[in-house]
């Protein structure tokens, strides 16, 4: 003990006998760092809060915004792995569709005799997960980088759900997973409450496993990963299957919401979708950021947006603010890398 | 030298035998041997290119020898890959570090062995962090181990990195593992060092340790045993106790030093006029105030070991980075620093050591590559054209003795050689008037290194004033006419190096390390 904590003091003897205060703290902020992210929704609030006379803090209207953010959240949540392994997955948009589509022409609905009940939950999710596998398989086996992979995934997913949908909107008419995302309890939106639940388990599986861990080393250093005994390419394929999984349970969940089946469902979620990523401080260089840091940017982006509906600003000026929005969120993350990062 | 270097004694743990590797065009090694004894400091040394590195790289099994064999404590084997090495305890630290930047020390100490940690499939972190501390204090380093590895200091990184091995090693139930350290000092403060040098005589006790060093005087501190490498043969092998800092020095340089090779007679003596004028240069951590200058026609060698600050001396003047002080004139005009594009409009070239990233455009045909500077004098009417583009290309590519099927060929298919000379021509083809060379002949087989040393000795007919740093102390002085030493950041001194009155390279081994 005596060579270097002599010389620290009592920093070193703080460490010491608080390592896990101390330390974690430390390495919270810089892997999962959300306190710019928590100061970010502080400023939102407090400008908006000001701006609506108080509005804004309305226990109605912050149960709009938690039941707003939910779905965004799970999306983000689900899209975020893929960016901490470097790469990315543009496909969220095609995957969403097919989801609806599916979900239209299985559960119980106007046009056919189908009615798979609560089986469209599992069902939903495998055909996003199945997308998922493809988009791995595509990114590892034929090494297509991730971005041209996904977008085309989307593109070709798309096809398809407008192909079998044939455009019609299907009035969703099983009321269950409807009325469940309806619901609050105690007064918060179960919804929330889920995409609450999802992250969590997201972040215990990304800090607790070895799956987890060798998502960020892939995402630290690929190739010192390999040297480590990594098996990368199929670290990949399961982040992009668990990617996919996770926008089949949030597609099932938006249209369950909306009460209509669409193949159009998906178009325009990838921008809020990656925006999120970004602003809860997810870096798109790989590596840094978790699950926590999705669902706060899903609930920053739509806190934004809330308020400025309140203020009434006009919607194209809304769409500007969101894109500066995720200009800026792109340069902190990358520059809080390049800070951190000898390369 | 000795007998232990062939026949193995009960003590080795690891003999390589007879080993030989051959690169298109380059022995990088010829029939080496090399025997690892338990609890010993091997100290390896050579000269840049001597074959250190990739006799290393077979041992870990990153590169396959061509001949001979691996003899692990007394078994013949094959090692396909580092992991296998590892498996077999022998694992090296790499000078640029194999940790993943964005994880914790924890996390990269047990990186992809984590099995032993898992309850129901996750992982205690705090049984983690405990066993990480606990390896750590064997080797009497107390860091927090939460940190990511980039902010802890490089001596502290190579600790954990030699903790990883070693721990690795004991869970493969290797005892006695070999530890192999690249440079391990070049990075490190003077009390770092120490510190690193008497963990080591710790870890001595549980492993071997082969130390590879520009810096002999640690390698004669530190080693039990010495051995000679010397393009890509084994010169001798001594006991540190016997050995002689002079006596290393002269082995490492040799005795085959024949003056011809470097077309000495070509030399050409520099003109009074002084292209290049550096006045009390400095940048913060790499150089010191250091002022010379580059004559018309001028040759200078800038020799010194890897982190002496030439290569940052010469990325100031090329405009690749900004200088803390002082100023840079080319021809008497003062340069803006860190532009390297107004470098190059001032007529400064700069031939990168590593050609193919950063010298040449690979997926580029070997024409465009040579007339990329002169676009502006291939235009007719305003629109590059095609006819005296061809004819650049052509005139160049055979003034320069370029091989090359034809001029559209792409340059990532020519051979290293002749891709160094695209580069070389490129600048010559844009009437450059101080050329920065770093490494010219790096990776180039003999012959074409002879072609090489004729472009130079061209160039400077030419006018041209060039700052080389070259592979080996030899080369250095043979294309030089004068030499500039640097060591640790300064300019320690400056050596004439003019045809037939060349100084021997053992002078000035003495002073650069």
């Amino acid at each position: 003990m005596t060579e270097v904590s002599s010389k620290g003091g009592t920093l070193n003897w703080l460490r010491e006998r608080f390592p896990a205060s101390f330390a974690a703290a430390r390495m919270w902020l810089r892997r999962f760092g959300i306190l710019p992210q928590i100061l970010s929704l502080a400023i939102i609030v407090g400008v908006f809060a000001i701006g609506t006379k108080g509005k804004y803090l309305s226990w109605a209207n912050i149960q709009t915004i938690l039941s707003l953010a939910a779905i965004p959240a799970i999306y983000a949540i689900g899209l975020h792995p893929t960016i901490i392994l470097g790469g990315i997955d543009l496909s969220v948009q095609g995957v969403a569709s097919l989801c609806a589509v599916f979900v239209g022409i299985l559960l119980k609905n106007q046009y056919n005799p189908n009615d798979v009940g609560l089986w469209i939950i599992p069902i939903s999710i495998a055909i996003g997960g199945a997308a998922g596998v493809i988009n791995g398989l595509l990114n590892t086996g034929l090494r297509i980088p991730s971005f041209m992979a996904t977008l085309g995934m989307s593109w070709i997913l798309y096809g398809m759900a407008v192909l079998i949908g044939k455009a019609v909107n299907v009035q969703i008419l099983d009321a269950r997973i409807e009325s469940f995302v309806a619901a609050t309890v105690l007064g918060i939106p179960q919804i929330a409450i889920l995409a609450v639940l999802i992250a969590v388990i997201v972040q215990m599986v990304q800090d607790r496993t070895r799956f987890g861990r060798y998502m960020y080393a892939i995402g630290g250093d690929e190739v010192i990963a390999k040297q480590a005994g990594v098996k990368v390419k199929g670290i990949k394929i399961a982040v992009f299957t668990l990617a996919g999984a996770i926008y089949g349970l949030a597609s099932l969940l938006l249209a369950c919401r909306l009460g209509w089946a669409t193949s159009r469902m998906g178009a325009g979620l990838l921008f809020p979708t990656i925006t999120a990523v970004t602003v809860g401080g997810v870096a798109l260089t790989g590596g840094i950021g978790g699950a926590k840091n999705a669902a706060l940017g899903a609930l920053i982006v739509t806190a934004l947006n809330d308020g400025l509906v309140l203020m009434q600003v006009s919607p194209y000026i809304q769409q500007a603010v969101n894109g500066v929005v995720l200009i800026a969120a792109v340069a902190l993350t990358l520059d809080r890398k390049k800070l951190g990062f000898i390369k | 030298m000795s007998d232990t270097s062939n026949g193995a004694n009960q003590d080795t743990v690891v003999q390589l035998h007879q080993i030989t590797k051959v690169y298109p065009g380059v022995v990088a090694l010829d029939r080496v041997d090399l025997a690892v004894r338990k609890n010993e400091v091997l100290g390896l040394v050579g000269e840049n290119g001597a074959g250190k590195s990739v006799l290393m790289k077979i041992m870990i099994g990153l590169e396959q020898p061509d001949e001979g064999t691996i003899v692990l404590r007394g078994e013949q084997i094959a090692l396909r890959n580092s992991a296998d090495s590892i498996k077999n305890g022998i694992g090296m630290v790499f000078q640029d570090g194999s940790l993943v930047p964005n994880l914790s020390v924890t996390e990269n100490v047990f990186l992809c062995h984590e099995a032993d940690f898992r309850k129901v499939g996750i992982l205690s972190l705090r049984a983690m962090r405990d066993a990480a501390r606990e390896l750590l204090a064997q080797m009497k380093l107390y860091i927090n181990v939460d940190l990511p590895v980039t902010e802890i200091s490089s001596a502290e990184r190579q600790m954990v990195e030699i903790a990883r091995l070693l721990w690795l090693s004991r869970q493969y139930g290797q005892e006695n593992p070999v530890l192999i350290l690249d440079e391990p000092t070049t990075v490190l403060a003077d009390e770092e060092r120490n510190r690193l040098f008497s963990i080591l005589q710790d870890i001595k006790k549980q492993a071997s340790i082969i130390l590879i060093s520009h810096r002999l005087q640690e390698i004669l501190e530190n080693s039990d045993r010495i051995v000679v490498l010397k393009d890509g043969r084994n010169v001798t092998e001594i006991p540190a106790a016997e050995a002689k800092l002079s006596r290393i020095e002269q082995l490492m340089v040799g005795h085959t030093f024949s003056t011809d090779r470097f077309q000495e007679d070509e030399q050409v003596t520099p003109r009074d006029r002084e292209i290049l004028k550096v006045e009390n240069l400095s940048k913060a951590g790499f150089f010191e105030p250091l002022s010379f200058t580059v004559r018309e026609r001028e040759i200078v060698g800038l020799v010194g070991l890897v982190g002496s600050g030439k290569e940052a001396v010469c990325n100031c003047i090329a405009g690749l980075d900004k200088a803390d002080t002082g100023d840079i004139f080319l021809g008497g005009r003062k340069l803006p620093g860190g532009s390297p594009s107004a470098a190059v409009r001032a007529g400064i070239g700069h031939i990168p050591i590593d050609r193919r990233s950063e010298g040449l455009a690979l997926m580029m045909s070997v024409a465009e590559n040579v007339n990329l500077l002169v676009l502006n004098h291939l235009k007719t009417a305003g629109l590059l054209s095609p006819v005296r583009e061809k004819k650049n290309a052509q005139y160049w590519i055979s003034e320069c003795q370029i091989k090359t099927p034809s001029i559209g060929t792409l340059c990532a298919n020519l051979s290293g050689g002749n891709q160094q000379k695209t580069v070389i021509s490129k600048w010559l083809s844009s009437r450059v008037r101080l050329l920065i060379l770093d490494h010219p002949t790096r990776g180039v087989d003999v012959g074409a290194k002879d072609e090489i040393y004729k472009l130079i000795r061209r160039l400077a007919k030419e006018g041209i004033g060039m700052l080389i740093m070259c592979d080996t102390l030899e080369e250095d002085i043979g294309l030089a006419s004068r030499m500039l030493v640097m060591k640790d950041g300064r300019l320690v001194k400056e050596i004439d190096s003019s045809s037939h009155n060349k100084p021997a390279p053992q002078d000035i081994i003495g002073l650069i390390v």
